[in-house]
């Protein structure tokens, strides 16, 4: 019986969005219909808590929609990926719904979408094939594409329609590698795939199945975003609605990226690892030297995002079970800082009515706990004690193992610290100035205080962010237990004097970095990095290039 | 040849989605390159059998997977076009134009 409780996952985020859609006819009870939308979160959190024993032990769950058996059916499998995929979904998306939600800007359309788009990325995760990942991708992004637009600013069109051609190119080729699949082996089930391909004597010895495994990950690539299918990345996180941005920072590219890790498990892509690994060294460092140029406070935090996706998949692409632990690690706390950061920063642009980081100031005395929770944030993700950025990035340090890639993340740790010592002072607590201190953009919706609500999404979120740094060690071990049902024997001293010491050069010279920057040729370079943001057509010779490289590296 | 022909009409979809300048044709060009990949799928779906896979015919009937699969492709295909569609419209009611360079440059005054 434990089996039927999968199908509430899934289902539950669709009776919300249901429930917002009423909200929609009946207007005068829009609001009441919105708190519903929210109730349905209920469903898969107490799904996961029942299975999550159950999976501790070792059980991995089917189920088969309609009472079909597997070839014709579709099944969803809860195994330890999906039951860590739905729980990040779990966790941060409710605090954001409930943050949409003390904001009067967004009423029943808005959360009908974030409900679908949760039901997408529920689907994604769960799902047992790969025509069913290809339906969840394409719901997630249709829902995506709306929630980028919501505003109907001319900046948030512009970057959902750019969104929508590359992914949907993306898109494409997962459909081809879909095809070579089923063209060669019959069958679309992921388990079946994975033992057939097996008995063929993996991947490699195969005749199409690594050109289906490379456009496999190119589609999902372009979702994931990696260099160089990053492009689209700024500018539809830097223009959708703050809390969707922060819903696409901190979950969407995360969901993308375990159904990656899962593909590549499951299909012994292992030969993958080594160019992941220096992809995801080289993400890391331009992307943050892309940040450190922005003058954009969104933009800036939308790089961020791209550059910690880099970290993740480095040290997924060091290959040890070890080192998938601390990526999967990094990856929950990325969500929570990120998102964190994308809702301060956010409510912060808003309430001036302006992006540009040196027009915002001294809003820490206007709103003190959003302050607070900024700077809890900047910290983690800084990696500064005893921050969760600290602790996973401790753990990525051993994960990799001593690779040259290392050296990538080491110079990317400082130059985190340097950007967000620039981008800190739209909270440092400065000289109170008169409220409508600049002209407002004409690009951007204005918005009003944050009320209960959002503070205590925000108090929440910047907690959790205390927690897994504090607790670092026992949050690390759970996951290794939960994906490799054994304990973690390799511990790390994460409070250390060593540990502790290595923070000390990088913010020595995150703080150099910051200085360079703000000189005149700092300045200058900056302004030609960010002139260099791409165009449509040179977004898609990106993704073509990526393409072929990805082609000729499985081959 | 068949499989050339459906060659041809996902490269001219793809060629299209990166070199025309207007949206409309640029969302067209990707519906073409859509129907490309379905094209792929019926295709050789078609060479499993000899007649449509309806119940209580004698012949060896195709393999109805991939037209199932391939409905639900053509239906995500078509709500993507929709949404692109709209989007397309009101570019052009906030631009003027349809013109996607253009809008690029007008759109990165507004970004500062």
């Amino acid at each position: 019986m434990t089996e039927d409780i999968v199908i509430w996952i899934l289902v539950s985020p669709l009776f919300g969005a249901a429930a917002a859609l009423f909200g929609k006819v009946f207007k005068s009870a829009e609001r009441v219909f919105c708190i519903l939308t929210l109730v349905s979160f209920a469903g898969p959190i107490a799904a996961l808590l029942v299975l999550l024993e159950p999976l501790l032990d070792g059980n991995v769950f089917f189920y088969s929609l309609g009472g079909w058996p597997e070839p014709f059916g579709i099944s969803l499998v809860m195994d330890p990926f999906a039951w860590v995929s739905s729980a990040l979904i779990s966790l941060i998306t409710p605090l954001i719904a409930l943050f949409a939600l003390g904001n009067r800007k967004y009423g029943a359309h808005f959360f009908f979408f974030l409900m679908l788009l949760t039901a997408g990325m529920y689907g994604v995760a769960l799902t047992g094939d790969l025509f069913t990942m290809f339906v969840g991708f394409e719901i997630i992004a249709i829902a995506a594409y709306v929630l980028i637009a919501y505003e109907g600013t001319p900046t948030g069109l512009v970057a959902s329609f750019k969104y929508l051609m590359l992914s949907t190119t993306g898109i494409l080729f997962f459909l081809l590698g879909i095809f070579l699949i089923y063209r060669d082996l019959g069958v679309l089930s992921i388990a079946k795939i994975s033992a057939l391909l097996e008995s063929a004597g993996g991947v490699r010895n195969t005749h199409t199945m690594h050109l289906a495994l490379a456009s496999l990950c190119v589609g999902i690539g372009v979702r994931t975003a990696f260099i160089p299918f990053h492009t689209w990345l700024p500018e539809a996180h830097a223009y959708a609605p703050h809390p969707v941005s922060a819903l696409l920072s901190g979950v969407l590219i995360k969901v993308s990226f375990f159904a990656m890790v899962r593909i590549l498990m499951q299909f012994g892509g292992s030969y993958m690892s080594e160019l992941l690994l220096w992809i995801g060294g080289f993400t890391a460092i331009s992307a943050v030297i892309s940040a450190l140029a922005q003058s954009d406070a969104k933009r800036l935090l939308a790089y961020h995002s791209i550059s910690q996706m880099g970290y993740i998949l480095a040290v997924f692409g060091a290959g040890s079970s070890f080192a998938l632990t601390a990526s999967f690690f990094h990856a929950l706390n990325h969500a929570l800082f990120k998102s964190l950061l994308f809702l301060t920063v956010g409510t912060a642009v808003g309430l001036r009515g302006v992006r540009n980081l040196y027009k915002i100031s001294a809003l820490g005395r206007r709103i003190p706990l959003f302050g607070l929770a900024f700077f809890v944030g900047a910290l983690s993700i800084s990696g500064i004690p005893p921050f969760n950025g600290f602790a996973s990035k401790a753990y990525i340090s051993s994960g990799m193992g001593g690779s040259p890639a290392y050296v990538l993340l080491w110079i990317t740790s400082f130059l985190t610290i340097a950007s967000f010592v620039k981008l800190s002072r739209i909270y440092f607590p400065g000289p109170k100035e008169p409220f409508p201190a600049v002209q407002p953009d004409t690009a951007l919706v204005r918005d009003y205080l944050p009320g209960k609500l959002e503070h205590l999404v925000v108090i929440v979120l910047a907690l959790m962010c205390l927690g897994t740094g504090v607790f670092g060690v026992p949050v690390a071990r759970f996951l290794h237990q939960l994906l490799y049902t054994e304990a973690l024997e390799y511990s790390l001293p994460l409070f250390g004097r060593d540990k502790l010491l290595s923070v000390v050069p990088a913010v020595l010279l995150g703080a150099f970095a910051f200085r360079l920057v703000i000189t005149r040729a700092g300045k200058g370079f900056s302004a030609r990095l960010k002139a260099l943001a791409p165009d449509l057509h040179t977004v898609l010779l990106f993704f073509f290039i990526g393409l072929i490289a990805f082609a000729a590296v499985a081959y | 040849m068949a499989l050339l022909m459906i060659g041809t009409i996902f490269i001219v979809g793809l060629w299209g989605i990166m070199n025309k300048a207007n949206m409309v044709k640029k969302v067209m060009a990707l519906s073409i390159a859509n129907s490309g990949i379905i094209l792929l799928f019926i295709h050789y779906g078609s060479l499993s059998g000899e007649t449509a896979p309806i119940e209580g015919t004698r012949d060896v009937m195709v393999d109805p997977l991939p037209q199932a699969l391939m409905l639900t492709a053509i239906v995500v295909g078509i709500c993507v076009v929709a949404l692109a569609l709209v989007l397309v419209y009101r570019l052009y009611l906030q631009f003027g134009t349809l013109d996607m360079r253009l809008i690029e440059k007008k759109a990165w005054k507004l970004n500062d």
